[in-house]
Order: C-alpha cells, then sequence, then structure tokens
C-alpha cells in the first residue's frame, strides 16, 4: 500500500509518532519530491491529483513486488480539480478564446487510474468512481465482486486534491473552522471541519501471501441512514453476516469531522461502540475529505501490522492486549456513511 | 451468480424528445435532434451545431415540479429520465426489495459553476454550487426522487461511463448486492465540454457524419437515460414484464493514449471479445451493432478495425445514432442501450444519417434508412477518453 496524507505516511516506517497540525482551518498533503516515483516527461504535466494517484500506486505495487494487476479501480469525489479550475479559469478569463486541450484532457475524472493503466500497459478492467463519501468505499466493492469473478490481483485507490481557491471558496461558504487541539472532534459542539487532501492505494489479492498486510472482510455502504438506531441494526446485520459480534471487534475506528451536525449519529453510537469495542478516531489527523476512508483502510491496515493503537487515535481509555480485526465506521456530510472490516491474514 | 438480468424500465430525454415514446417517433422518422444551439451560453452558439434538449432550465424545473435554487440542467434532467424508466417499469421501491441507484457523469454541475464562479469570490447569493459541483450530487438527487433507495454510487469513466453503470448494477445484482438497480448516465452541455472538445479540434461544424470517409468530426450533445434493470428472482416476484435481457458486457483498456484510440481498436476488440464470451453468443449470431461511432477520423477508424477484427468479412448490419442525439458523453451508452431495446422491441434498426461514402480501408457501410427486420441479439459499444472501452449485448426477452 502506498499512501500520501497531511501525515508523514509516505515514510514506510512512519506510525504516528510525529502528528502534523492542519493549516488552522484545512490540512495540506505532505508530498513526496515526485521524481523517485515518475518518469519526468510525465511528471510535468500532471496535476497533483494524478501525481498522487500515480506515486501511491506505485509504492504499493512495489511493496507488493508485483508487475501486473488484473484490474484499476480508483475513486476520487472531486477528481482532477487543479486542472478543472484552471480550464474553467481560462475559458472566463479569455472568453472562450485562446485555450489549450492539456487542462482538458486532465480535468477528466478517469484520468488518474487510466495514467496507472497507461504507465502498467494494464488492458484490463477499470474503473473510477466519483461518488461521495462512497468514491473509495465503491472501489473495495468492485473488488470484493471481482474476486468473486476470478480475478486474482486488482489495485485500488482513493484520491482527492484541493486548490488555494476551493480552500478560499469553501471558507467563504463557512465550511470550515479553526482547528482547536483542545476539544476532542467527538465532543464538537460546533459545525464547521478541516477540508484535507491525499491519495491512497492498495494492491489487492485473492489469497494470502508472505506479503499480506491485512485481510478486507466485508464493506457496506449506507445511504442517508436517519437514526443512529439504524446504523447499529445495520452494523450488527453486517457483522453477523461475518459471524462476529461487535466485542469481536478489538479496535473501530469513527470518522468524526469535528461539525457537530455532521457526526450527529456517530456520537450517538458511541456509548454503544465502547462498550463492546475500542474505539479510535482519525480525522483529527487526516482532516476531512471524500476519500478519507482510504486513509481510514490504511491506518486500520497498519494498526493490525504494528498490533497497536497509536495514542494520538485514541478514543477509548482501554488499550487493546491483541489487533485481530478492525472495523472503520465512515461517515461523510452525515450522508454517506460505510463500514470496512479489516482482520489479522 | 447466475441470476439472469432483465431490463424493464426506460426513461430518456435528450435532443430527439423529452421521453421514451418521443424519442421512438424521431427515430422511426429519421429526424435528428441536432441543431442550433439556443439554451447553451456560448460565443461559438452560431458557429456549431449541438444536440440540446429543447427545454429551458425554467421548463425543466417545472417538469420536475421542484424549485429547489440547489438544483441544476444535470440533476433535473436526471431526474425526469429516472423517474419515466422506474414509471415505466412498474417497480415500487417501497415493497422491501433492494433498490440501487448507479448513475454516471462527466461534467456534473459544471454546467452551473461556470455561470457563477467568478462571483463566488465576492457575493455569498451561489455558494450553493459548491454543494452541487461533483458527480455525486444528480445521483443523489435521483434517489431521492424516487425515494427509498438503499444504495447509490456514480461512475466517470468519460464516454462509456453509462455502459459501466449497466454492467456494475447487473454484477450487484448477479453478487446478490442488490434486487434490482436504476442504471444509467447524465450529461448536460456546458461551455466547459464545449470548449473542452472544441481545443481537441474534434467538433464538427456541420451535422457528424459516423463512418464516412469525409467525417469531421463530432456534435456535442446533452441527454439523461436510465434504464431499470432487475434480477429474475425479484422480477418473477412481483410479476413484472422484462423488455430485454443484458446477456453481456465487459470492461477493458486500451492503454495507448490519454484521449486517442489506438489505430488497431485493441482495447475495444478486447471489450467486444470478452463481452461475446460472456453471452455465449458466436459473432455470427449478432443481429445488429449499435456503434460508439462518434463522427471523430480517430474513432471511428479505431471501432471500425476493432469490428473488422471480430467479425471479419461477416460485419451484421450496424449503425451509430449518434446523427440523431449528438454525442452525449456520459449518457450516450445509456440512450443506446434503450435505443437498442427499441430496436429489439419493434423489430427496427435506425439509420446511420448522413452517411454516404465509406472509409476507404475499411469499407464498411451502415445502414442508412430505417429498416424493418428481426432483431434478436444487439451489440452496443462505448469507448472513452482514458482508454475505457465498455461493450453490452442485449437479447430479445
Amino acid at each position: 500500500m502506498g499512501c500520501i496524507s497531511p501525515q508523514n505516511t509516505i515514510d514506510a516506517n512512519w506510525f504516528f509518532e510525529t502528528i502534523a497540525e492542519p493549516n488552522v482551518d484545512h490540512f495540506n498533503a505532505i508530498e513526496p519530491s515526485y521524481k523517485e516515483y515518475i518518469a519526468p516527461n510525465l511528471l510535468r504535466r500532471m496535476g497533483r491529483a494524478i501525481k498522487m494517484g500515480v506515486a501511491t500506486a506505485n509504492l504499493a505495487i512495489n511493496q507488493a513486488e508485483i508487475k501486473n494487476v488484473d484490474a484499476i479501480i480508483t475513486g476520487t469525489g472531486l477528481g482532477c480539480f487543479e486542472d478543472s479550475e484552471r480550464f474553467l479559469l481560462a475559458l472566463l478569463d479569455n472568453n472562450e478564446q485562446f485555450l489549450t486541450p492539456t487542462s482538458f484532457i486532465q480535468s477528466t475524472h478517469n484520468t488518474v487510474g487510466s495514467q496507472i493503466a497507461l504507465i502498467m500497459k494494464c488492458h484490463d478492467y477499470n474503473f473510477t468512481y466519483v461518488h461521495r463519501g462512497f468514491s473509495f468505499e465503491s472501489t473495495v466493492q468492485d473488488a470484493l465482486m471481482l474476486f468473486a469473478e476470478g480475478k486474482k490481483t486488482i489495485m485500488v485507490g482513493g484520491i482527492e486534491e484541493h486548490t488555494p481557491n476551493f480552500v478560499l471558496l469553501n471558507r467563504r461558504a463557512k465550511k470550515f473552522k479553526n482547528y482547536n487541539a483542545t476539544v476532542p472532534f467527538w465532543e464538537s459542539t460546533t459545525p464547521g471541519i478541516q477540508m484535507s487532501e491525499g491519495g491512497a492505494f492498495f494492491v489487492l489479492h485473492h489469497a494470502k501471501t508472505e506479503k499480506s498486510i491485512a485481510c478486507i472482510d466485508g464493506m457496506q455502504t449506507l445511504y442517508k441512514p436517519k437514526t443512529s438506531e439504524e446504523i447499529l441494526k445495520k452494523l450488527h446485520a453486517f457483522l453477523q453476516s461475518h459471524n462476529l459480534k461487535l466485542s469481536d471487534i478489538d479496535v473501530t475506528m469513527m470518522g468524526f469531522s469535528s461539525d457537530v451536525n455532521f457526526d450527529k449519529l456517530l456520537v450517538e453510537m458511541l456509548p454503544s461502540i465502547e462498550k463492546e469495542s475500542i474505539v479510535a478516531s482519525y480525522k483529527h489527523v487526516s482532516g476531512e475529505y471524500h476519500t478519507a476512508s482510504a486513509f481510514a483502510m490504511w491506518t486500520a491496515a497498519k494498526l493490525v501490522e504494528k498490533q497497536q493503537l497509536p495514542e494520538v487515535l485514541a478514543v477509548s481509555t482501554k488499550r487493546p492486549s491483541q489487533i485481530k480485526r478492525v472495523l472503520v465506521i465512515n461517515q461523510y456530510l452525515g450522508i454517506n456513511f460505510s463500514f470496512t472490516l479489516l482482520s489479522q491474514c | 451468480m447466475s441470476q439472469r438480468v432483465y431490463i424493464t424500465g426506460l426513461g430518456m430525454i435528450s435532443a430527439i424528445g423529452n421521453n421514451v415514446p418521443e424519442a421512438f417517433q424521431s427515430l422511426s422518422n429519421s429526424k435528428t435532434g441536432i441543431g442550433k444551439i439556443n439554451h447553451l451560453t456560448t460565443r461559438y452558439k452560431d458557429e456549431f451545431l449541438a444536440g440540446e434538449i429543447k427545454l429551458s432550465n425554467k421548463d425543466l424545473a417545472d417538469l420536475v415540479k421542484d424549485n429547489n435554487p440547489d438544483l441544476n440542467r444535470n440533476s433535473y434532467i436526471a431526474m425526469l429520465a429516472a423517474k419515466e424508466a422506474v414509471i415505466h417499469s412498474g417497480i415500487d421501491t417501497k415493497d422491501g426489495m433492494r433498490t440501487g441507484v448507479i448513475s454516471s457523469t462527466t461534467v456534473a454541475g459544471m454546467g452551473k459553476t461556470e455561470l457563477y464562479y467568478k462571483e463566488l469570490f465576492e457575493k455569498d447569493d451561489h455558494l450553493g454550487v459548491l454543494d452541487t459541483h461533483d458527480c455525486g450530487d444528480s445521483t443523489e438527487r435521483i434517489a431521492d426522487y424516487i425515494g427509498n433507495v438503499d444504495y447509490v454510487t456514480t461512475i466517470s469513466t468519460a464516454c462509456s461511463s453509462a455502459a459501466n453503470a449497466v454492467m456494475l448494477g447487473c454484477r450487484m445484482i448477479k453478487h446478490g448486492l442488490l434486487d434490482r438497480a436504476v442504471v444509467g448516465g447524465v450529461d448536460a452541455l456546458s461551455k466547459f465540454t464545449f470548449n473542452g472538445f472544441n481545443t481537441l479540434m474534434i467538433l464538427d461544424r456541420e451535422w457528424c457524419k459516423p463512418f464516412d470517409e469525409n467525417r469531421k468530426g463530432l456534435n456535442l450533445g446533452e441527454a439523461a437515460g436510465f434504464l431499470v434493470i432487475e434480477g429474475e428472482h425479484a422480477l418473477n416476484k412481483r410479476g413484472g414484464k422484462a423488455l430485454a435481457e443484458v446477456v453481456g458486457y465487459a470492461n477493458a483498456n486500451d492503454a495507448y493514449h490519454q484521449t486517442a484510440s489506438s489505430p488497431e481498436g485493441f482495447g475495444a476488440t478486447l471489450a467486444i471479445q470478452q463481452a461475446l464470451q460472456m453471452s455465449g453468443l458466436t459473432p455470427s449470431q449478432i443481429d445488429y451493432i449499435n456503434m460508439h461511432g462518434t463522427g471523430t477520423p480517430n474513432n471511428d477508424q479505431s471501432e471500425g478495425m476493432a469490428t473488422k477484427a471480430i467479425f471479419g468479412d461477416q460485419v451484421p448490419k450496424f449503425s451509430s445514432t449518434k446523427a440523431f442525439t449528438g454525442h452525449t458523453l456520459a449518457a450516450a451508452a445509456s440512450i443506446e442501450a434503450i435505443i437498442s431495446v427499441l430496436s429489439l422491441q419493434n423489430n427496427m434498426i435506425f439509420p446511420n444519417l448522413n452517411f454516404t461514402t465509406p472509409i476507404a480501408e475499411l469499407n464498411l457501410i451502415p445502414e442508412t434508412k430505417l429498416l424493418l427486420t428481426p432483431v434478436n441479439t444487439i451489440l452496443s459499444n462505448s469507448f472513452g477518453f482514458g482508454g475505457n472501452c465498455s461493450s453490452l449485448i442485449f437479447k430479445k426477452a
């Protein structure tokens, strides 16, 4: 797996020892020197989303020590926003004249996935999902179906970039608030999030190998659940379909975003989850973005690998004695909810 | 896994009509919807033609019966077409079966964003476009308009998008994750896409001429097309009627160039081959091909080569219907899936308008007049930027 985020996730040895705080009301990804991952002739034309996608895909492939995959599935809520904005501004500023196609070509949402296919010469299955807080979730659901259909090795990823204008406009629309380290995200009483960005790619294999870090047991999405009871009911059914109970889950990572409205249902669920499992939070280190669940999956896999819950993520006071199973309950804008279940291989 | 998947409802709004019966009228009368630009604001409105929906945003809002200022043209047309498909199918989303909405779009809310983007930095009036700019917006609007939807997602694979939505819907039903789905795509015209295609120099200033030696490019269109697909278990349970069966689908990547197709149509050949393999049909059992056929020099050449690679000298009857609707991008594959179902239902092959001279090196001649002939099986192709190639195969129910 490969991950670029507002934290130092690009460093394979980093495990939440040093934590970067947001830039007042939003997070910026810590980007590597891309020359290490992408050929210079390609790099020159790529927008940041493409760079983050290609670099993390590259990291994942190298770690898995593979050359080919049977499918490339990409998730992104806003796609290549920087190129979209560049083409839009050029056409508005020049009254639809003197335009060049490069940024238009790169603005297409499937650019990241198709660039990876081009570089890998992969003629197989290629999908791009673009549904808000389900963009990354859809890639994993699709991969699980493809394995059942006989594919062996699949790459899935989630990528999001923001631009200075995008941050400025969302700030004007009062969507952000200043980060306050003294108020835990799940105790927030005010609206507003810290917008963020990042990219993560994962190589998934149909069976365990000596390279396996963790196993994805299941993924389910919930669209506009009305009450926390409804979510809990669906969660129990989800776990039951894997012959599990909540008490079998060593760590439950919950997607509190610090917006009191969006987090309402998760906050209501917190006591019942904490009764059975040890709860962790992650958006105070990743920030909020459409594919923050890809950061969450990366983190969940790391917890299983390292057998340790970093203090900075812990919500519960208890600590796990072992981490065999991790559940991620993500939410986006209080509309898109998802469960991701990972276990030790 | 082996459950069969049927199409049970159709809904579309495009340049050739505001619903499926109107589209059928235009198709059977060889009446194109491509003409002078009336609704899109662009400095090129008198220089180019486009396949516009013949309704203003105000007209659309009245049809949707929703004056929510956050709605945009993309959402209006998506909601209308999806609702038509649901009503046509007769499904009741409140009956306890699991319904998904799988949509696709490339332009999303850009048509509205581009109108207000500059003023967003100074005035607060239209900051709402920030919430409706993304691709997921129209999908969630459809889901809420239909009601009682269990699953939503959105695909964006350029001009092959809706084919992939159909494919994903079929797969989720076969995997038992859904009982039925509303699948398709939507793309309203925008200055952004219009100028994008113009900078690529692939727009014809006259009517597009798919598969013609002298073709100069495509005409852009706008449309929303949605199909209700149901697993046989769900369909039998409610006693619904199937319009057609989806018997094959495949997705492959050309991996040749970000925007151009390989000259030999490598990705297209793979997609057609794999879809045929899944359907269990031999190439000779395909009665008609609804081509991607955009009218660009590159696509038609590449698709023609792929067609020859698969069918050799026995190329079935074929046409591109893009000279009726224009190239409706993310919606194209669902619009053409609906046109394919109309072909199966009526035993009609709709013509490839504006064709006169075959491409010299291919010598492929499409149907140029409405043809009444038995049609039992149809292959429908869709290809897009990023090398995305998808093929679907439909069979008479």
